[in-house]
């Protein structure tokens, strides 16, 4: 019987609490014991991205990340991102990759948004190479990334724009 | 093995209390633990350690003519560390091709050193930067210390000379002094998100164009990160024109014996060690 | 006293080769899609498959007792619990579960369901496994040497009933005296007399490699008994109706109590086209256990349990005249069938057609044979063998070219086919934009002037050279007619508010038909794209479509969604015509009115039009079907035949640039015309080429899945290497619209086309920048180092 532990954490911006096994990745938490699906298993090993959250407002893994590690941290999924009313970044992204074709199977796009997310935050000024390297750690099987490229970069300029 | 303990302590004196009773796997970033349990390569050990929140691990500052990093400084910390970009900006340039921008973030310094992969990204600079580690423990109730070299840290593939009661405490980094240079190369086709053919590190002091003092560094030729001794002596003080660097390449390529795996065929890597060697010291030549 | 309504017009306006977004993009981004993965039924147990500890065994015994009593385990099955299995697999030569040989590392050996995905791990490690190991089989060239192990020399049923063993029954039934799976040949003209009138003759060996999808969702399946004993599968198929009756078969069920919901795919491209064990397993479980049983893989068991793209080896042997005139071709080519059958094996129906008729070839010839193996086996994936044919085909073009002193451009140029032409093979050119698309990416290029710069460079000082390759290709692009039907079946409905309901049999998979079919629907009826609501993903809803597969489904689906909005538009017409007292082709519908078609007056808002067919005395609803059948045919025996409705033809030009200290290969730009009949939805298409040439590009230079001694050495994504957004190319794309006269609106299909003839010009461009030919994928770092200093062996094979 594995051994279990309770944790206490933020999770889009609601205090909550867990038990959770202790050998648990927080990617199962996440889908298995809390029930939000909208980030992705792609291939438990950190080399694919569709699993990326924000802990503290960094992006991260979470396949690879303990779920007992989010004691006591601030977590943000993809269901947080995009239903918080003061993000203006996240109605922007969605609308680029919308607007720009970014989506087509799916699948890597919680994962994209959230990273994309983070990158603007980090690299306000990032050009389409920095984007490149900004979701090197994203695969998309099917869109060839120009799409959600072109899309993180329309975003970027908007906002280089708009003075932020 | 199912954990039976669970803990994750708020100071050092805890965490070597734990250490000290045995039997503990620790845990930092988990970048490396967690895909290793799930793999099977790694057994939990009865009890699971979370050092994550020990204020004692955390911060980068200049000491004297020093440079102390803590254990559980993440990549991006070190990449975007104001210290690490002016005086030790091949580490820097290192973190810049490790893994991507997810596992930067949550990847710890103290993690990758004691994880010792052959290939080790941030290890082949902290060779040639002559970095020091400082492991701690506790021994009845008495708090030791002990500094060593990297370079006599790594005792093979995924091991090293901690003891199982020792936690990593930091690395400590001289400062590079006037003409003091560093370079590094990793092999592959993507900017990161690889694990290198092949990678070098060189440091010197360049003078005139000569460099002396020099250390170098191969990954992924090895058990472990290595540096080359007779690529070494080969190199200092010797002016660096084209005779001199294609003898240095051909001394490195002699030097190195990797093996075959599913990355690449030893005789690869000696070419590119070969190639590579000569490509950055011309490199060096020309600035 | 009425106040007078001001007269409306409404002006002109299309949906035809605007930027539509896709439908259901804003849910996938906001992670309210729930893929299989998401998907959790009341009462549902988890499936696990163990999986074969050794590449070819006899098993001598499995001993499951301590998983079955290992608490929360609900059911463990073996062959042993299923004397009524059945082989499935195109040669039928293969059982779910294994009773009495394992042939393959990913081979199936038991299963369990149980509470949670931990308990059925552990009970997977329970379960004891005895094998008997037998020699392994891994090279297909020795699979017909004489003493070479058998790989299905026996029935793999003990006591397999005598009728079951009479001539004509399946392998799994009856056994193999030989290792040959499939065999196929082709031939039109005479090669003997073409390579008589050939100047110059070139003869090489080329190796293609294994590749795997890589979906970014996993495989996974969801089976539910209900209780009435009628099946629900959730699938990810991408052909539903052959599912539901394949399954029938091997479950021994009537058709009509199968169902098959087909939730959001993460990713397809011709991964989910065959019955799979997994699939065959879940429902035994579901049966078993006598509960909802979710069954989904691991990324290793997703590396290790899919099939791969058809590895083959190729000798090919080309002429032509010094003139420039192609004279023949003569193939021959060998696949690695692994140890089972899948669709892997019938790739050569499709490698058939670039042989015959890429580029106007008199004489032509072809051979193949595929054998059994104990490696991991083949499947359908984009492009199904076209790749490989394309690659070996365009380096031909270039090697001939450059033997009689031509420009590889002209040569083509001079081959290349136009509208009117039909082939040797039968293949009926109607519209062929093949000339168009070879000028314009010769023109945006700058393919003749660069190659020529870059030649130049070859031997000159630097570690970096350039260099440019060309080729093209031709694939189906109206259909496949393989199947007894290559039709697709749509259902509209209209309600009292203009809201369109399409219902139709075409599956998504990511590729936008969704979009694409709903905006036809929406062109014709002259209705917003916020009008449609598309039905696409329950057998017991749905009309039949054969598949998603051969970029069928703008074409054919396309057809039928416009058939049946048509007929919709003559019967809200004719309401109209009535009401207005004029004649129906007065009238039109523009905007979401009913308008005059002369001067685009609005006359009726079509919700007001509806509601009035609907609340009369005679009510009537708008609801159409229609079925559509593309006008091909099926192949005779000598597999000549009009088999698509339609062809597509693209060119591309690679641009690379060589390390040639390192050997490291980076595709800098692709400069691509593809000839798609019609740009439908701009947005789509482009999705559809760029991530098509990124594929491309990953097996021309990152992916490789080794397999040694049967074993797969790098199952994982850290091993195994999808291109990543630093490594894409600069692409250009264009598009030749030659409006097909069949296709949609002038469309044709497109979904393959940009994976398939990346890596033939990347092999060109790496000769121009180096003046080194490389015979076999991939050119990743090393074996492009090993070719350029000369330590490559050179492949030469010839059957037996």
């Amino acid at each position: 019987m594995s051994l279990m532990h309770d944790i206490d954490f933020t999770l889009n911006g609601v205090r909550r609490s867990a038990t959770v096994r202790v050998d648990m990745s927080a990617l199962d938490m996440l889908r298995d014991v809390v029930g939000l699906t909208g980030t992705k298993y792609g291939c438990g090993e950190g080399e694919c991205g569709a699993c990326t959250v924000l802990v503290d407002g960094l992006s991260v893994n979470s396949c690879l990340m303990f779920a007992v590690d989010c004691d006591g941290r601030e977590v943000v999924t993809i269901e947080g991102l995009v239903e918080d009313p003061a993000s203006t970044r996240a109605a922007a992204l969605r609308d680029a990759f919308v607007g720009h074709g970014a989506v087509q199977c799916g699948f890597c796009t919680p994962g994209m948004m959230v990273q994309a997310s983070h990158l603007l935050d980090k690299h306000p000024h990032a050009d389409e190479a920095g984007i490149k390297r900004g979701i090197e750690g994203n695969i998309c099987r099917c869109t060839g990334y120009k799409k959600i490229v072109d899309a993180i970069v329309d975003v970027s300029r908007q906002e280089r724009g708009a003075g932020k | 093995m199912d954990i039976q303990h669970y803990l994750a302590p708020s100071s050092l004196g805890q965490a070597l209390d734990c250490l000290a009773a045995g039997d503990v796997t620790i845990l930092a970033g988990g970048t490396d633990v967690m895909p290793q349990s799930q793999a099977g390569k790694l057994q939990f050990k009865r009890t699971l350690m979370n050092v994550r929140r020990i204020p004692e691990l955390i911060g980068i500052a200049a000491q004297g003519k020093e440079l102390c990093i803590g254990a559980l400084t993440t990549i991006t910390e070190l990449m975007d560390n104001a210290l690490v970009q002016r005086h030790l900006p091949v580490l820097a340039d290192a973190c810049n091709h490790f893994a991507s921008d997810q596992i930067r973030n949550a990847a710890t310094l103290g993690g990758n050193i004691c994880n010792a992969s052959p290939a080790g990204d941030t290890l082949i600079p902290l060779l040639v930067l002559d970095a020091r580690i400082e492991l701690a423990s506790r021994t009845n109730g008495k708090l030791n210390w002990r500094s060593l070299p990297l370079a006599e840290f790594f005792t093979g593939p995924g091991r090293t000379r901690r003891a199982p009661n020792e936690l990593l405490v930091g690395v400590r980094i001289p400062l590079p002094g006037p003409g003091r240079a560093a370079w590094f190369h990793k092999s592959g086709t993507r900017p990161a998100l690889d694990i290198s053919t092949i990678s070098i590190g060189i440091a010197g002091t360049l003078r005139q164009g000569t460099l002396s003092d020099v250390r170098v560094a191969f990954g992924a030729v090895a058990p472990t990160v290595v540096r080359a001794p007779r690529t070494e002596r080969a190199l200092e003080g010797k002016r660096l024109d084209s005779g001199t660097i294609a003898q240095v390449a051909q001394i490195a390529r002699d030097e190195v014996k990797p093996i075959d795996d599913v990355r690449a065929s030893a005789w690869y890597r000696k070419e590119l060690i070969h190639n590579m060697t000569k490509r950055m010291l011309d490199h060096v030549a020309d600035a | 006293m009425n106040v007078a309504e001001k007269t409306r017009f409404i002006e002109r306006d299309s949906l035809i080769g605007k930027r539509i977004v896709k439908m259901d993009a804003p849910e996938k981004i906001e992670g309210k899609t729930r893929y299989i993965h998401d998907i959790s039924l009341p009462g549902q147990l988890h499936g696990k498959i163990l999986r074969s500890a050794r590449v070819h065994a006899r098993i001598k015994c499995i001993d499951v007792s301590a998983a079955r009593a290992l608490p929360g385990v609900h059911a463990v099955i073996t062959a042993a619990d299923l004397p009524h299995q059945r082989p499935i697999g195109v040669a039928r030569d293969h059982f779910p579960l294994k009773g009495d040989k394992v042939r393959s590392q990913r081979d199936e050996i038991a299963a369990v369901a149980a509470d949670t995905e931990e308990i059925a791990t552990q009970a997977l490690k329970l379960i004891k496994v005895e094998y008997e190991d037998l020699p392994i089989l891994s090279d297909p060239r020795d699979a017909l040497r004489p003493g070479a192990v058998l790989i299905h020399p026996e029935p793999q049923f003990a006591g397999a009933g005598q009728e079951q063993l009479k001539k004509g029954a399946p392998v799994a039934y009856t056994g193999k005296s030989d290792n040959v799976a499939m065999r196929f040949d082709y031939g039109h003209g005479d090669v003997a007399q073409g390579e008589a009138e050939s100047d110059v003759v070139v003869e090489d060996t080329f190796q293609l490699h294994y590749v795997t999808h890589c979906c970014m969702g996993v495989s996974g399946i969801i089976a539910e008994f209900d209780a009435s004993g009628n099946l629900l599968m959730y699938s990810n198929t991408q052909v539903p109706f052959l599912h539901k009756r394949e399954f029938a078969d091997y479950l021994d069920m009537d058709p009509a109590r199968i169902r098959i919901i087909q939730p959001p795919i993460g990713g397809g491209f011709g991964s989910k086209l065959d019955i799979y064990p997994f699939e065959v397993i879940c429902v035994f479980l579901a049966k078993a256990a006598r509960r909802p049983v979710k069954l989904l893989f691991t990324r290793e068991e997703e590396f290790l349990a899919s099939p791969t793209r058809q590895p083959v080896l190729l000798t090919l042997r080309s002429g032509c005249k010094k003139d420039g005139t192609l004279t023949f071709r003569q193939v021959n080519t060998l696949h690695d069938n692994g140890a089972y059958t899948s669709w892997g094996a019938t790739t050569p129906f499709v490698m058939m057609q670039t042989f015959s008729s890429l580029y106007r070839v008199p004489h032509c010839d072809y051979h193949t044979v595929a054998v059994y193996t104990n490696n991991p086996y083949a499947g359908s994936f984009r492009g199904y063998g076209n790749l490989q044919a394309t690659f070996a085909i365009e380096q031909h073009m270039d090697m001939l070219a450059e033997a009689i002193g031509m420009d590889p451009f002209e040569f083509r140029l001079k081959n290349a086919q136009e509208a009117g032409e039909v082939t040797g093979q039968g293949m009926s050119f109607k519209s062929c934009g093949f000339k168009d698309c070879l000028n314009t990416v010769a023109t945006r290029s700058d393919y003749q002037g660069k190659r020529k710069a870059n030649e130049a460079q070859q031997k000159a000082p630097g570690a970096i050279k350039r260099g440019i390759g060309m080729a093209s290709m031709l694939h189906v692009g109206g259909g496949a007619k393989i199947y007894p039907s290559d039709g697709c079946g749509t259902i509209l409905k209209l309600d009292d508010f203009a809201h369109v309901t399409l219902i139709t049999g075409a599956s998504e998979i990511g590729q936008g038909s969704e979009t694409v079919l709903s905006q036809l629907v929406c062109e014709e009826l002259g209705l917003p794209m916020s009008a449609v609501t598309v039905v696409n993903n329950d057998t017991a809803i749905t009309p039949w479509d054969v598949g998603v597969h051969a970029s069928r489904t703008t074409f054919i689906a396309g057809n039928s969604a416009i058939g049946a909005a048509k007929k919709a538009k003559i019967k809200i017409l004719a309401a109209a015509a009535k009401k207005f007292e004029c004649a129906e082709s007065d009238l039109d519908l523009r905007g979401g009115w009913v308008i005059k078609a002369g001067t685009g007056e609005a006359l009726i808002d079509l919700p007001r039009l509806l509601r009035s067919l609907h609340f009369t005395d005679k009510a009537e609803l708008v609801m159409t079907t229609f079925y559509y059948e593309p006008p091909s045919v099926h192949q005779d025996k000598g597999y000549k035949g009009d088999v698509s409705a339609a062809y597509a033809w693209a060119t591309q030009a690679v641009e690379v640039e060589v390390d040639t200290e390192t050997g490291i290969v980076r595709m800098v730009k692709v400069t691509a015309a593809h000839d798609v009949g019609r740009v439908l939805n701009r947005l789509g298409i482009e999705g559809q080429i760029e991530g098509g040439m990124v594929m491309g590009q990953g097996y021309a230079l990152t992916e490789n899945l080794m397999i040694e001694n049967g074993v797969m050495k790098n199952p994982n994504f850290r091993d195994y290497k999808l291109v990543t957004a630093p490594e894409i190319p600069e692409m250009d794309i264009s598009f030749i619209e030659s409006m097909d006269g069949e296709g949609p609106q002038g469309a044709k299909g497109v979904g393959e086309a940009p994976a398939i003839c990346i890596a033939a010009a990347t092999a060109n461009a790496i000769y121009n920048a180096t003046g080194v030919r490389m015979f076999g994928l991939p050119f990743t770092p090393e074996r492009v180092y090993r070719a350029l200093h000369g330590e490559a062996e050179k492949l030469s094979w010839k059957p037996q």
